[in-house]
């Protein structure tokens, strides 16, 4: 299933960690952190209101922030229109967390998680439409499943 | 329909819409500025959610999971970041993380006790494995899909 790649975009070589290519010990690191932020999404939002997860989630990503700039010594790309659209897509990112914070709190998180994770089926149809893409095989099926999993999850 | 299902459709609306601006945004600039600047856009919004909001009645456990849940989120795309950095394709890492869904589905029934009906077992199947499907490169596109 996995292409090993032992090599970066430079074509440095990479060491393995115990045998794992290390891209893939990060991309598993990504499944498990998102994973356990949906959890802690459902724990939170029984507790607190939407708004007040929000606040605390936007404070608690602040380090990785500094993580990041130090990393790029202090040189952050200026690019006006590029950082419109990061700035716009914050606030989307942001306003999407407020409407899956409440949908946490109303419903189950086995059933708000896999849902909110079908964005990609709107994004795919923007592309399309948008930017002129092309669809793969592989997102028209997943766009036919995604619509079959919310017929059948509303039920 | 269900509140959830309202919110829910409310989260996959604004999250597509990100998922293009996404896309437009790494046309421009390195995905760690985007990492960046995508955290201004909500600091945007927080002016708004603290002036409508009271925090007197949270705990000091309440502050301590909003704030854990913003370090896994960050994290969570930091380290998709990363495996792309060391020579992941984001054909198959995109994917594969997008099967995260699977996990907080694991941990809810494992420690919140949710019993999901066999009809919904097979629902969640379907959004998980759609959700990986859709999450693959694009013949011509090269962005990289973060979640939040």
């Amino acid at each position: 299933m996995f292409e090993m790649s032992n090599r970066n975009k430079r074509g440095d070589l990479i060491p393995n960690v115990k045998g794992l290519p290390k891209w893939l010990v990060y991309a598993l690191l990504s499944l498990l952190w998102w994973g356990i932020f949906g959890f802690l999404g459902k724990i939170g939002s029984d507790r607190v209101s939407a708004a007040q997860m929000q606040i605390f989630l936007t404070i608690g990503a602040l380090p990785l922030v500094l993580g990041c700039i130090i990393r790029l010594d202090f040189k952050i790309a200026t690019h006006k229109l590029g950082v419109t659209y990061a700035i716009l897509m914050g606030v989307f990112a942001a306003l999407g967390l407020l409407a899956f914070f409440a949908a946490m709190k109303s419903g189950t998180a086995s059933l708000v998680g896999p849902v909110t994770s079908l964005y990609p089926a709107l994004t795919v149809a923007l592309a399309l439409i948008v930017l002129k893409e092309k669809v793969g095989k592989a997102q028209i099926l997943g766009l036919i499943l995604a619509i079959a999993s919310i017929v059948i999850l509303s039920l | 329909m269900a509140e959830w299902v309202t919110f829910s459709i409310a989260a996959v609306v604004c999250w597509g819409i990100m998922g293009l601006l996404q896309k437009l945004t790494t046309n421009y600039i390195s995905a760690d500025s985007v990492l960046i600047w995508d955290r201004v856009g909500y600091l945007v919004l927080l002016p708004w959610l603290l002036g409508t909001s009271h925090l007197n009645n949270m705990g000091p456990g309440d502050i301590l999971i909003g704030t854990l849940d913003g370090i896994a989120n960050g994290l969570g795309a930091w380290f998709l970041y990363a495996s792309l950095e060391n020579g992941a394709k984001a054909s198959v890492a995109v994917p594969l993380t997008a099967l995260y869904p699977l996990l907080t589905v694991l941990l809810a029934v494992l420690f919140l006790g949710e019993k999901p009906r066999p009809l919904q077992w097979l629902g969640i199947a379907l959004a998980v494995v759609a959700g990986a499907l859709m999450s693959r490169e694009a013949p011509a596109a090269k962005h990289v899909d973060e979640k939040l």
